[in-house]
């Protein structure tokens, strides 16, 4: 670990340069025992610096397995991956423990679900941030300390200097995830994954933690990708969303195009079938019959077709590529029968029979 | 939906109290609300404020301090055990985690006929019928289903057959906690509208307890927000929603995200977390984090008092129609 480098140093010109991080056709296949799983099938994408990105799916769409592909944070055996995923021009594909190392925490940091099983219950929260600290950085114990009272800080912890002696039992939910991303934080990652930072969370803490997270984006310039099941989480607090279903990206767009003119079926299908506070109460939602497919045995054509209510005999054949949507070159969607631009948005409520 | 003279579902002054050590926590301080028949009442507040406890406490799970319960005229607390077992097949109660609620070892078609069996109300092939038309009500096909274990279902399929269980005995009350929470909004959606046909179908009355105020307004008739064990606004769906009247209340619904980037994210977020109920505030349990909190409200309860016609709220100064 000698060649560890100061994640202080100023990035040079050249890593300004282009996408922060580019995955190219990333391919994460598990082994289990009724045969092969490919839980990422060929995704592609690339994050700008400060940029956020929101992937959205249901569970087993991929996210998960996606956002910790990107990390290097899959188990090596029975997982294969194929493909490319570079960070700051590092390959994470195949990459050696010490070059994960020198990333993990450094470079790119992780706030998980659960707060209270990514936190060790028996370590005093001082000592989890300044874990990365000691590890990454120069900084002696004192300044380490000091850096981990002022992170407190800043995630808005009343009392920082006496919280920091704390045990993760001796704190509420919400306090346990600002902790998280306070050792995410703590050596000023480039690139931030949150895997459903909000989901185990009151509304009202929720709120807090994700204006807590965009405050803290804007200031450092950081990359964040959210992953969330939520797309009430992910509208207004992210450039772009990518939107993944049975392993795929099925749509990618800006956040603001998504919503209102989106292309693929499953994408409105999806917000048809989120209640929402601003309908009248006994609104009929839009269910979507049947589940996800069986990734083991993914049927042919469009893993969605099944459940789509635009299928034809094409989508059952024959699998969409992701193509790009003849108005916005940023739009891309995976889709034989798109919805029509304009009408795609436009959710009308009074769907039901009720 | 129109409210009867004589509530179904009725509940006096329900108190539940844990003890830990030598404290007390006051899971549920003191709540007092009426469901009629037909009607679902949603019960909504962030994590321990005691709403799953109210839930547990009405059909005794949780045995209740003090207060009553009572369900068409009959008091569930002060039952005697076998009483209350009989009385319990009127008032039947689905959990948030389908899988762990359904017996591993079991074959779906008995774990649904296990009601009629304890019973005996049915046997043979009128016991066989009952649960093939239970299964088919919850939308599973009881040929493909019936013999299969939990294990082989999806997370929504096994809540659907929670329901097909909770519902073999034909209650009456159906008090669910937290139902759809566990589930893919996909299949919330078909969860949610499932539970909306069969309220029509059998003519059931609803407890139904979430954290999610958009799911809770989706079924519920009326809501009920409850604090720190306490209720502070209880009003007509939309109304409540509309019209919030109790500072919680309008704290809460701010906070709600809107799958509409169009939607301004600037909310008069609550400040710090609920405090602990071990020792809560005097007065008025919201006061430490109310925007609009004065001396009053912590020298003097705030009682439930009606501001408009079935609109109640716990709160000094309440936000009032104009």
């Amino acid at each position: 670990m000698s060649t560890e480098q100061s994640t202080t140093d100023f990035p040079t010109t050249e890593e300004l340069s282009g996408p922060l991080l580019t995955v190219k056709d990333l391919r994460t296949t598990f082994s289990t025992p009724r045969g092969d799983l490919t839980a990422v099938d060929g995704v592609s994408l690339e994050l700008g610096r400060g940029e956020t990105l929101g992937i959205v799916g249901e569970s087993g769409s991929g996210k998960t397995v996606l956002s910790r592909s990107i990390m290097g944070l899959l188990p090596r055996s029975k997982t294969t991956q194929t493909g490319s995923i570079l960070f700051e021009g590092t390959e994470i594909v195949g990459a050696e423990d010490a070059v994960l190392r020198d990333i993990w925490g450094a470079k790119i940091a992780m706030v998980f679900q659960d707060p209270m099983t990514s936190l060790n219950p028996v370590v005093r929260i001082q000592r989890q941030i300044t874990e990365s600290l000691r590890l990454h950085t120069s900084m002696d114990k004192a300044e380490a300390k000091a850096t981990a009272i002022s992170l407190l800080g800043q995630v808005g912890i009343p009392s920082p200097a006496e919280r920091v002696r704390a045990y993760p039992f001796q704190l509420s939910g919400g306090m346990r995830q600002r902790v998280t991303i306070a050792i995410a934080l703590a050596c000023s990652p480039r690139l931030l994954l949150a895997d459903e930072p909000t989901t185990g969370l009151d509304v009202t803490v929720q709120a807090q933690i994700l204006d807590l997270l965009s405050s803290l984006q804007a200031e450092r310039h950081m990359a964040v990708i959210l992953v969330t099941h939520d797309l009430g989480v992910v509208a207004t607090r992210t450039d772009r969303i990518a939107v993944m279903y049975a392993g795929h990206i099925v749509e990618m767009a800006s956040t603001k195009r998504l919503f209102a003119s989106m292309a693929m079926p499953y994408t409105q299908a999806l917000l048809r079938s989120t209640p929402r506070i601003s309908d009248p109460s006994h609104t009929r939602l839009t269910a979507i019959d049947g589940r996800p497919p069986d990734l083991i045995n993914p049927p042919t054509g469009c893993a969605f077709a099944p459940r789509c209510t635009y299928a034809t005999d094409q989508c059952r054949t024959e699998a969409p590529p992701l193509r790009t949507a003849p108005e916005d070159p940023t739009h891309l969607f995976a889709c034989w029968n798109p919805l029509q631009t304009g009408h795609a948005g436009s959710v009308t409520t009074s769907k039901g029979e009720n | 939906m129109a409210p009867e003279p004589t509530p179904l579902l009725s509940v006096k002054d329900l108190t539940v109290d844990f003890k830990k050590g030598r404290q007390v926590v006051q899971a549920v301080a003191g709540i007092s609300f009426d469901v009629y028949e037909g009607e679902t009442l949603g019960l909504v507040g962030e994590s321990g404020c005691g709403k799953s406890t109210t839930g547990r406490a009405i059909v005794r799970i949780e045995e209740p301090t003090s207060g009553e319960v009572s369900v068409a005229g009959t008091a569930l607390t002060g039952l005697r055990r076998n009483d209350l077992r009989r009385a319990r097949t009127s008032i039947q109660m689905i959990f948030q985690d389908p899988v762990s609620s359904l017996n591993p070892r079991r074959r779906v078609k008995d774990i649904v006929a296990e009601p009629l069996d304890i019973w005996g109300t049915e046997t043979g092939d009128q016991r066989v019928a009952t649960v093939r038309e239970m299964l088919e009500a919850v939308g599973l096909d009881p040929d493909v289903a019936g013999d299969r274990f939990p294990r082989e279902f999806s997370g929504g399929q096994c809540q659907r057959i929670s329901i097909a269980r909770a519902l073999v005995m034909k209650p009456k009350v159906l008090i669910c906690d937290e139902m759809v929470s566990a589930l893919d909004v996909s299949v919330q959606a078909q969860i949610l509208n499932l539970v909306e046909d069969l309220k029509a179908k059998y003519g059931l009355t609803l407890v139904f307890i979430a954290h999610d105020l958009a799911v809770v307004k989706n079924v519920s008739d009326r809501v009920a927000v409850m604090y720190l064990g306490r209720l502070c606004e209880v009003a007509p769906s939309d109304d409540l929603y509309a019209l919030p009247a109790h500072p919680y209340t309008q704290a809460l619904l701010t906070a709600v995200v809107e799958p509409d980037p169009e939607k301004a994210t600037a909310h008069v977020t609550l400040t710090g977390e609920p405090p602990s109920p071990i020792n809560p505030p005097s007065g008025c349990r919201f006061r430490t984090r109310c925007p609009k909190a004065q001396e009053q409200c912590a020298l003097e309860v705030p009682e439930l008092r009606e501001i408009a016609p079935r609109h109640q709220v716990a709160c000094h100064f309440p936000t009032l129609r104009p």
